[in-house]
Parts: structure tokens; sequence; C-alpha cells
């Protein structure tokens, strides 16, 4: 028989929740409550007292999640509000939805340009981006084509080049902006031309949409920064950044390429790490809307990159260059060109298909990049590993996304009236190389 | 790197004043390139407020002087490799008030940040460093420190009353 004191187990469960009202709670308190009464008085069923009884009322939680506030001025309250914003973002269904909650923030951010000139700016290009630079190209190219039908492609290319140089008659060209003149028409042609060509040896091409003057644009986090004065002096802010590019004209396809590399291996080179604000390069910061953009919009079957194809401008004029004494500069804004382009360019494709800094890509995305000015080519391959590039999200992030290029090579050494001398099949062949890049699953009809 | 340099350092290059800065002969298409011998132009390096790139070098310069200007300067006068040469303008306040309550203006200054060629580098050195607080036995300053903790041992109160004053007591 239980003593006075003790409360029968359902009312001592229902006062621990809180349920009973309170004359009879104090009552309860107090053990003066005599059964029947009591399980009258609270509508509760009368359980008995066995040890399943006294299972069944500790295992369940009896009080709601503590979870701090949403509104207060907290640590802890904006900790919620992130957790909520990002579980909003996972739970989002299409891939437009995430991307509109990430770019519907606008603030500050820093503005960068692939062609920039700024001293140095491959590095710190690279620190934003977390990219690894290696010299040369990916082993894992296509193959080289035989010599017979590479002749018969430098001859279609010649005459691509003798069109511009020797036989369309031009107006004076405007003041430096010389060598637009002839590059931006060779280019558009050399791309048409050779798409043509290619397109039985790689079928890819043929599903493929080339793009002129695409607006790339791509934007993201990285790193921190305390304000250092004003009203919000102390607090700690992301470093966002955007890129808007525009190559002269890219090809996009329905089929992801392959991996250069596999994911999880490691190469030896690094990501430069530097320790300075982004304005000290100088960089320079506005507000608008936050873009990411591939070239067309999400509902877009072609939604992978294949290659771009961009113009050297003035910004990366070799003469002037050379005149200044900037010859080593030549290079290091070429690589920055190449890297910024094509991270914004993979970057947007993988948040085109959902991925983000918190869900990062799942497996790597590729796209292949020519810089040219007419004369000279460089050649870029890169491969996006990570996503996660914000100090949460990196914190346990081993991948890097890694950037293959080679230096400028001479498509031809002089034109004299009709003769293209010194041609250098080297460049051809990478062009004709990156043309034919497809993934394994693509069939190939052998001509 | 030769360049030498202190806080307020400033480089004369000639004692005589030239026509003032305002009037250059002005140029024509057709004349020939300008050239200025002895320049009136004085550049001040002046340690960073905020952290620099390890190839940035700042200078305070006359508001007149423009960015070709402070390239030139460096190359042709000190053989300094620059790439490039950024340049703002501070202003500086009209706020401050003398005793006769009239407002005093700070003098307002450009300064130039110039990024540095071929990889060369510059940190702007110590000027002040620490001095050693060790000091020869038989010195003067020896002397004088010893006489002085001495002093200051008198002055101080009994140790072994505990901090108590001497106000109570006999």
């Amino acid at each position: 028989m239980a003593a006075r004191s003790r409360l029968p187990l359902p009312l001592a469960a229902a006062a621990a929740r809180g349920r009973l009202p309170l004359p009879l709670a104090a009552a309860a308190a107090r053990g003066g409550l005599p059964l029947p009464l009591a399980a009258r008085a609270n509508n509760v069923r009368r359980l008995s007292c066995g040890r399943a009884a006294l299972c069944s009322a500790t295992a369940t939680a009896t009080y709601p999640p503590l979870l701090p506030s949403r509104t207060a001025k907290s640590k802890a309250a904006k900790r919620r509000r992130e957790e909520e914003f990002y579980q909003r973002v996972h739970d989002s269904p299409a891939p437009a939805d995430k991307l509109q909650l990430l770019t519907k923030l606008q603030r500050l951010k820093y503005v960068v340009s692939p062609q920039t000139t700024a001293i140095g700016a491959d590095r710190w290009y690279q620190h934003f981006t977390k990219t690894a630079f290696v010299p040369g190209l990916p082993a894992s190219l296509p193959a080289p084509l035989p010599a017979a039908q590479l002749a018969e492609l430098r001859s279609l290319v010649s005459e691509a080049v003798l069109q511009e140089q020797f036989y369309l008659k031009r107006r004076p060209p405007f003041l430096y902006r010389e060598r637009e003149q002839t590059a931006l028409p060779l280019i558009g042609n050399l791309v048409s031309l050779l798409v043509g060509s290619l397109t039985d040896r790689n079928p890819l091409l043929g599903l493929a949409t080339l793009d002129r003057e695409p607006q790339v644009s791509f934007y993201w986090s990285r790193g921190e920064r305390t304000v250092p004065r004003g009203h919000r002096k102390r607090k700690v802010d992301p470093i966002r950044f955007q890129i808007e590019d525009k190559p002269w004209c890219q090809i996009r396809v329905p089929r992801q390429l392959t991996e250069f590399m596999p994911l999880e291996n490691s190469i030896p080179e690094d990501v430069p790490v530097i320790h300075m604000e982004p304005s000290r390069l100088p960089l320079f910061q506005r507000q608008y809307d936050n873009n990411i953009f591939i070239g067309s919009k999400v509902a877009d079957p072609a939604c992978y990159g294949h290659t771009q194809f961009h113009f050297a401008s003035e910004k990366l004029r070799r003469e002037k260059l050379v005149k200044d004494k900037l010859a080593d500069q030549i290079e290091v804004r070429l690589r920055a060109a190449g890297m910024a382009s094509l991270f914004a360019w993979t970057g947007a494709q993988a948040a085109y298909q959902g991925f983000w800094s918190e869900a990062d890509v799942v497996c790597p995305f590729v796209s292949q990049a020519v810089i040219t000015d007419g004369i000279y080519f460089s050649f870029f391959c890169y491969q996006l590993n990570t996503l996660a590039l914000t100090v949460r999200a990196d914190q346990h992030n081993l991948r890097k996304n890694i950037c293959w290029g080679t230096e400028s090579m001479r498509l031809y050494e002089s034109i004299e009236g009709e003769d293209i001398k010194g041609f250098n099949d080297e460049v051809l062949d990478l062009l004709v190389r990156f043309l034919l890049n497809r993934p394994e699953s693509v069939e190939t009809k052998i001509s | 790197m030769g360049l030498w340099c202190c806080e307020t350092a400033t480089l004369r290059l000639c004692p005589l004043p030239l026509e003032d800065m305002d009037s250059y002969p002005l140029y024509q298409y057709g004349n020939p390139q300008l050239r200025i011998f002895r320049t009136n132009f004085f550049m001040t390096l002046v340690r960073p407020g905020t952290e620099q790139p390890e190839d940035t070098v700042q200078f305070r310069i006359p508001m007149e002087m423009t960015k070709p200007d402070v390239k030139n300067y460096l190359q042709d006068i000190y053989s300094v490799p620059v790439a490039a040469v950024r340049t703002r303008i501070q202003y500086c306040t009209n706020k401050k008030r003398n005793h006769k309550n009239q407002k005093v203006k700070r003098p307002d200054y450009k300064v130039a940040y110039v990024q540095l060629a071929e990889g060369q580098t510059f940190k702007f050195p110590n000027i002040f460093p620490e001095k050693d607080q060790t000091t020869e036995s038989g010195s003067l300053e020896e002397i004088q420190n010893k006489f002085l903790e001495e002093d200051k041992q008198k002055q101080k109160a009994d140790p072994r009353r505990g901090g108590v004053t001497e106000w109570f007591g006999l």
C-alpha cells in the first residue's frame, strides 16, 4: 500500500508534466489527494503500477527540445538562424530555388575580373578559389590526330588566318584596339571550322551549343574578416567575391566530361595562402545583384561546360608589358585569367546541379579554356573538386581545385603575303585535342 | 635595396627654388619631351599604417606629383624598378580649433603605394629598436642607475610593517 506522502504514479507523471490544474497540483504536492478523486479530477487512466508502467513513463521525453532563441542578440541565436537557413537551402527541391536563396541577400563583395592588371594576381586568385596550379596539361586528354588529318585541318586554319590578316581589307583600327579587329573574327571562324570538322570524330560536338559572347558569373565566399571600425565593429563577416566574365565564345554540352584526375588523388602542388585583405591586391568592392550564370538558364539541357575561348584584351598586351619591363607578368596574367574564368564557369555549373558550400560536389566538374590574342595561344584545363570554400565548410576539407595550364605559344612566326611562315603544329594539335575531349559514354564513330 | 630612409627623411635635390610647380611649360604637339633635371619634388618613405604586401612601399608625396612622376622619379634617380604606382589623397581635418577658437586645418597629403618589380621586396625597418638594459660595469650609467635605485629604496616604507602607514604607531 502506497504511503500517503507518495503520489500514485499517473498523478506524479501528470504533475511532472505540469498538466494538473493548480489547486489539485498543490494538493497533490502535499500528498493529500485520495486516488479516485485524483483520477476523476484529471481524467487520468488508472495505469497498473508495475514495471511496464514505470518504463513507459520514463522512456519518452517529457520536455520539448531546448533550443536557443531565434531573435535574441546572442551568438547562439545567430548560430541557430544560420543553421535554419542552411536547412532551408538543403530542403529546397530544385537547384534554382537553392540559387535564389543563396544569392538573395546583397552585400558588399569584391568584384574579381579574370583579366587584370594587378601584379602577382595569379597567387591571389589561387588563394581566393583554392586552386593548385600544375604546369603542363593532364595526361588524360584525348590522343592526338594522325598527321594526315592534321594536315587537312592545318590548311583550313591557315586559310582562316590569312582571311583576317591578308585577304580582307579593313578600315584603320580603333586606337588601342587594333588586335581585336583581326583576332576576334579569327577565333570565331576557327571554332566554327574545327567544330564542324571534328563532329564526326566527337559526336558530343554535334549535341553541343556554341555561345557567342555569353555572360558567365559566379558568386562565392572565402575567408572571414573582422570589421575594424563603425557601428559593426568587432563583428565577423565572410569575404564575398563575384566574377563577371565574357568569353568570346564557349561550347556547352549536355554530358559531363570525365575528370582528369580522381577526386581522392592528392597532388604535390600547394594552394598559396595569403593572410592579407583582398583590397591590397588591389581589388574593389561593390554591392549589386549576386549572379550565378553559365551562359544559359538552369532549365537548359546543355548545362555542362566543354571549352571556352577568350580574347586576351589590352590589359594583357604583350608589347606593352615588355616595354614596361614586366615581361614576367605576361604569364602571370594569363594564368590568373584562365583560373578565374574556369573557376567561375565550373562553379556555376556545379551550382546549377544543386551543389553549394555546405553540399560539396560529388564528382569533379571539368572544363577547358583557350586564351589567345590572335597569335599567342595558351591552354588551360580546370577540375573543380570542391565548392566548400567558406570558413565553416573548409575546416576539414582536404580537397583542392586543380588548374593545368601551358605557357603561351605562337601559332605562326610571320605572314609574308599569302604565306604563313613557321606554322606551329603543336598549337593546332592541342586545339584539336581539346575539342575531341568527350566522356567515355559517348560512342565514337570511326570514319 | 639601396634606398636610405627614416621616418621623416626628405631628399632635397636642389637648394635653389625653381619656378613654381603650377606653371610647367605648356606642351604643344611637336614639342620635345619635357625634361627636368633638378626636380622640386621630394618624397617621404613612411611606415604603412595597415599591413601591406611585401613588394609594396608607401610614400607621402606632394599633391602635384602624379603616378608617372613617381615612377620616373624612383627609376631615374634611385634606379628602383617600379612595377605599379597607386595614389590617393588623404583629407585631414579642418575641425580643430586653436586658443582663439579659429579653425585650424591640418594639411592634406597624397600617399603613393609603389609596387616593386623583379620580385623585389621591402620591409620598413625598426628605427627605434629597444635598447638593452645591461650596462657595462664601472660606467657612469651604471653608477647613476645604482644611485637611483638606492634612493628609491630609501623612499619606500619598511617592508616589515606589511603595508601599514606610518600614521599608526609610535
